[in-house]
This record gives C-alpha cells, structure tokens and sequence, in this order.
C-alpha cells in the first residue's frame, strides 16, 4: 500500500522508452537532421527559429529513422523508391540494386560521351541522378481514373491525381515492369538501368503504360461529370 | 674591411639558402618542374609514360599505359573493376605510388648474378597491392624481360570442374582447364620471346602451341615451360630476365577446397600446377626477381581482418618464402587523394553536384577513410 502511493508521487516515465516505433505521442517533436539549421550563429536566428529552439530543449525529441541521414547525398525521391523495392525489409539488397542501377547508368553514358565527337558532348547527360528524376517525371501520369458507381453500373471516371499518387503511379509502374518483363538471366540493375534510360528519351514500356492511361481517361471524358469532388 | 665581411656573410647565406629548396633535386629537375607547373592538367597527371623514367617527382600522378601495349602487357592480372574503368574512360591510366617506385629502384639496382630476390606486396585490403604488382610488371615488360604473370594463385585452388590424375607422377592432379587458360595468356604476353629464345631440347614452341590445343595435358606443359624458363634465364647465352609475378600467393599454402573422388580433401602440393609454382618461387635459381602479392579477398579459411605476412602464409608459407623483402602498400595519401578525386572529375565520373564541394569532398574522405578500392565504390554511384 506504501510502496503504490509513493510510486505515484513520483514524476511520470513510461516504463518501456519509446525508440524507433512510428507511433509515438503527439507531444513528441520530429528530429532535425539537416546541418546547416545548427551552424546558423545565434545572431542570424528569427523570432521562430529562436521559439523553436527553446521548445526543443523543453520537449522530448522522436528517434530518427535510419533512412534519414545528414548526408550531402541523402535524397528523399531516391529513398522511397529503394523503400518500394525492398521485400520483406531487407533494404540492404534493395539499396544495393539501386547504387549498381546508378552505376551502370552512368557507365554507359560516360562510355557513349568518351567516345562520341565534341559536337555530341555537350548533348549526353552523365549524371544518373538527374536521369533517375527526369525518368520519373517523364512516366508520371497526370490524369487518373477512378472507379464510381452510378445506378448499379461502376464507370471508369477520369479524375486528378495528387503529387504523391503520381509519383507513387510512375514509382510502381517502374518497378513491376522491371520484375516482370525480363529475361530470367536478366538482372534487376541491369533491366532498371534500361528502362531509366528509356523513359529519359521518353521511350519504352513505362512511358507507354503512361499514354495508355491518358487515352483511357480522354475517352471516358463524358464520365467526368460523375465526380462530385 | 667591415663591408668584406658582410659580402662574406651574404654569400654565406645564399649558399645556405640553395639546399633548401627541395630535397636534394637538382637544379635542372627544378627547372623542369617549373616548366610543367603552370599546365593545369598536369597536377594529377604526368606525361612520363615510361615506369622506368619515373621518380619521386611523379608521386601521385597518373601515368597512361599506351593502348597498343594494354593487351599484350595485361591479359589477364588486372582488377575486374579496374578492367571495366579502363573500358569506360576509354584509357588505361595508373597512379605511381611509392611501394610500386621502390620495387621498380630495386629491381633496377639488384645484381642479378645471385640467387633470385622475393619481394613480398602487403597491405589492408583494397591498399593497391594489385595495381602495384601490374605497375611493376609493365615496368618488366618495358625493359624485355620475360613475364611469368599468375593472376590469381587462388584460381588454382578453389572451384575447378575438373580434376583429372597426373599422367606424369601417380598421386598428384591435373588441372586442364586452368592450365590452358593461363597458357593462351602466357603466349599473348610473350609471343615475341618464344621465338627469340632458343628452343630446349625436350620442348618448343610448336610443341607448346600443339598441347594448347591438347587440354588435357596443359599442367605438365607449363610444369615443363617453368622448368625450362628457369634453366635459361639464368644461362649467359640466353640473355634474357625473368620476372615471375604471383598474386594472392597464400593460396600456394593453406588449404584447397577441392576434394578428391573419396570426399578426402586435396592438399595443395598435390596439384600439379602449384607444386611446379612453388618450385619457381624458390630461390634457388637467378637470373630473374618473383614479385608476389598477399591477397585475403579470395583466400580460403583466412579471417577477413588478416593482412599481415605471418598471417596470411601461414608458418609453411612464411618459412618457403623467408628470406623475402616486404614492401607495405599502405591507403592514399593527401596528395594521392586529391589526385584520385581530380582524375574523377577530369574523366566526368563524379556527377553528383555535392560530390564536387568541398563538403562532399570532406564526406567522401570520410566515409572511405582513403581506401582505394572503397572510395571507386562510392564514387561509382555518386
């Protein structure tokens, strides 16, 4: 009875420390991982970065993710893709894909400009990151359907599609693609770096997937009014 | 009175400040440095392509293998990665780095009139023993000797297919088609000498050409090539040096992972192909230096943090190769570094927009620690 009473005098800690879980309590702030947010000196802070800073040392902090780095090469488009890839958690392989995709993206393109006439240069791009991003833009769709039912039939209504679904839409395409129409000697970096490469020249299978979806939507214009959002 | 002596003391002082700029050079090198100075694509690189030319005023520059050499010199015994960088730059270019500078000095000064030198290549892995050892065997190549180049000695005793029985000597086994491949290189590289050295009596070249055809031979035929080749290299007639250049040599003692048709397992002496190499590594011939290098990547049964001689040859290793000169291969320097991060900029390979800041820089040094073969990873993706 003594021991209780005195135990709930004490000041609140949850037994088990929350680290790593995704849900946490609101309470909890999200972490800060970009450098150059401390090396501002104190004189060059805003009235809301100042507010900000004296609530962080009050609050408790959430634990980082291991995705996120303070790295000068973290990119986000290029984690939630090797996110996309990876199967049954095992990002190491998936990671490990996307760096020889990159690799050999970059390989052959070095190669091409080594060898092409200086004219050409100027015109071959070297860099797979850009490749990566420019790909992913070329097979995002901009158009969506949706199915909606209307007096016991379900039409295909073409509606818009928010950022993250677009990129979610290009993202998937990619990579189903990649698993299923390869050769079984084939590996996944050396198919992906293909496909990269085609949709950079807004070419091959993803691309095409992309216009067929605008067709279906251009069709089914008539629908359009069904949406009521 | 006093004026004369001050012209004394001046001249004192000049002459004290002249040893002072650089160590040792003479003042005609320093004359030349300054001429190649004010070319800005000279920082990394050198135009010195000869490995018998270079000194220490090369130290972390770039050297290219000429192209028409490339395939005769290297066949086999480059990196695989490095193989696949020359193919995309579209050139072979290789970092003078001190330990393959002090081989070439020794090989150039030793008398070869004594026993054959060993000269052992040691390092953490991924420090550059491999390229070291081909830059010592292009300097080889250069100056006409004969180049016994064994790419890896742990081909030999891992993951062979087949295992045939010595026709030649009842317990040991042959190994045809490691044989043959490592013939058909041998003649890329040395087409020249075949026909230059006189043919023994028991063997030449057109006995060698008609076994390449025969596979099944193959080991003897190189047992026989060795033995000839260290018969003739010292002989006076003859002329001509020999440079036997073994990679991951530990291989040659240890243990196989082959296994004979009752399940017991082979001993490496009972390989045909390594009894006639250990042979060729012992010092009892001249005319010639075997150069080797210690490899853990594809040793067997080696923890991955040896690297150290003791360690990786184990104790009948250590005592076959003793007395030997060590040559530690250690990671980049600074100055290495900077000029492997500038040739990466120079070739377009390093893309990444951060990876050319200076905070990139600072994270590339970091995260390979200046590992060679760490730092072409990362910036392989970068």
């Amino acid at each position: 009875m003594a021991a209780s009473v005195t135990g709930l005098l004490k000041p609140w800690t949850p037994r088990v420390l929350l680290v790593r879980w995704s849900r946490y309590n609101p309470y909890y702030l999200e972490p800060e991982p970009r450098k150059e947010v401390y090396h501002i000196p104190e004189t060059e802070l805003t009235p809301e970065q100042k507010e900000e800073r004296e609530l962080k040392s009050v609050r408790p902090i959430k634990a980082a993710t291991n995705s996120v780095t303070s790295s000068v090469f973290n990119d986000p488009v290029l984690s939630k893709f090797v996110n996309m890839m990876m199967k049954d958690g095992d990002k190491i392989i998936a990671k490990g894909i996307i760096t020889q995709t990159l690799e050999n993206m970059k390989r052959k393109q070095v190669e091409k400009y080594h060898k092409a006439p200086e004219v050409k240069k100027a015109e071959i791009e070297c860099n797979p990151y850009v490749i990566f991003h420019q790909a992913l833009e070329n097979c995002k769709p901009v158009i969506g359907l949706a199915s909606i039912q209307k007096g016991g039939k379900f039409y295909q209504v073409p509606i818009p599609l928010t950022d993250n679904r677009r990129r979610f839409l290009a993202m998937k395409w990619m990579i189903t693609e990649c698993r299923d129409n390869k050769h079984r000697r084939t590996l996944m970096y050396e198919k992906l770096s293909q496909e990269l490469l085609a949709a950079f020249s807004k070419e091959g299978n993803v691309v095409k997937r992309k216009h067929e979806l605008h067709k279906m939507a251009e069709s089914n214009r008539a629908y359009a009014h069904y949406r009521w959002w | 009175m006093a004026l004369h002596r001050l012209s004394l003391r001046l001249r004192q002082t000049v002459a004290q400040v002249r040893p002072l700029h650089g160590s040792g050079c003479g003042q005609q090198q320093e004359a030349v440095g300054m001429e190649t100075r004010p070319e800005t694509v000279s920082i990394f690189r050198t135009q010195e392509n000869d490995p018998a030319c270079q000194s220490e005023q090369h130290l972390g520059q770039y050297y290219t293998v000429p192209a028409s050499h490339f395939h005769t010199v290297f066949p086999h015994g480059l990196p695989p990665r490095y193989q696949q960088q020359v193919k995309t730059f579209n050139e072979g270019c290789v970092m003078v780095r001190q330990p393959a500078l002090e081989l070439i000095s020794h090989l150039k000064r030793a008398d070869y009139i004594n026993p054959t030198l060993r000269y052992l290549l040691y390092g953490v892995k991924g420090s550059g023993k491999t390229m070291s050892l081909c830059h010592a065997v292009h300097y080889c190549s250069t100056q006409g000797w004969l180049v016994l180049h064994i790419p890896d000695a742990h081909l030999w005793v891992k993951n062979c297919k087949e295992l045939l029985p010595s026709s030649y000597h009842a317990s040991r086994f042959d190994q045809p088609i490691q044989a043959s491949n490592w013939l058909r290189n041998f003649r890329t590289t040395n087409e020249h000498f075949l026909s230059k050295v006189a043919p023994p009596p028991q063997i030449d070249k057109s006995h060698t050409t008609y076994h390449l055809s025969r596979v099944k031979s193959s080991s003897d035929v190189v047992g026989a090539v060795l033995k000839e080749l260290r018969l003739q290299a010292g002989g006076t007639e003859g002329g001509f040096r020999l440079a036997v250049a073994v990679d991951g040599v530990n291989g040659l003692w240890g243990r196989t992972t082959l296994k004979k048709e009752d399940k017991s397992p082979v001993a490496p002496e009972e390989l045909t192909l390594v009894h006639n190499l250990r042979k060729m590594i012992n010092n009892d011939w001249c005319g010639g230096a075997v150069i080797a290098t210690l490899s853990q990547t594809g040793s067997l049964y080696a923890p991955s943090s040896a690297y150290l001689p003791q360690e990786l040859l184990g104790e009948e290793g250590f005592d076959s190769m003793d007395p030997f000169i060590p040559v530690p291969v250690s990671l980049y320097s600074e100055k290495e570094f900077e000029s492997c991060y500038l040739y990466y900029l120079d070739r377009h390979w390093l893309q990444h927009p951060h990876s050319q800041t200076e905070e990139g820089k600072k994270e590339l040094i970091f995260l390979s620690n200046r590992n060679p073969s760490v730092l072409e990873r990362l910036c392989a993706f970068l």
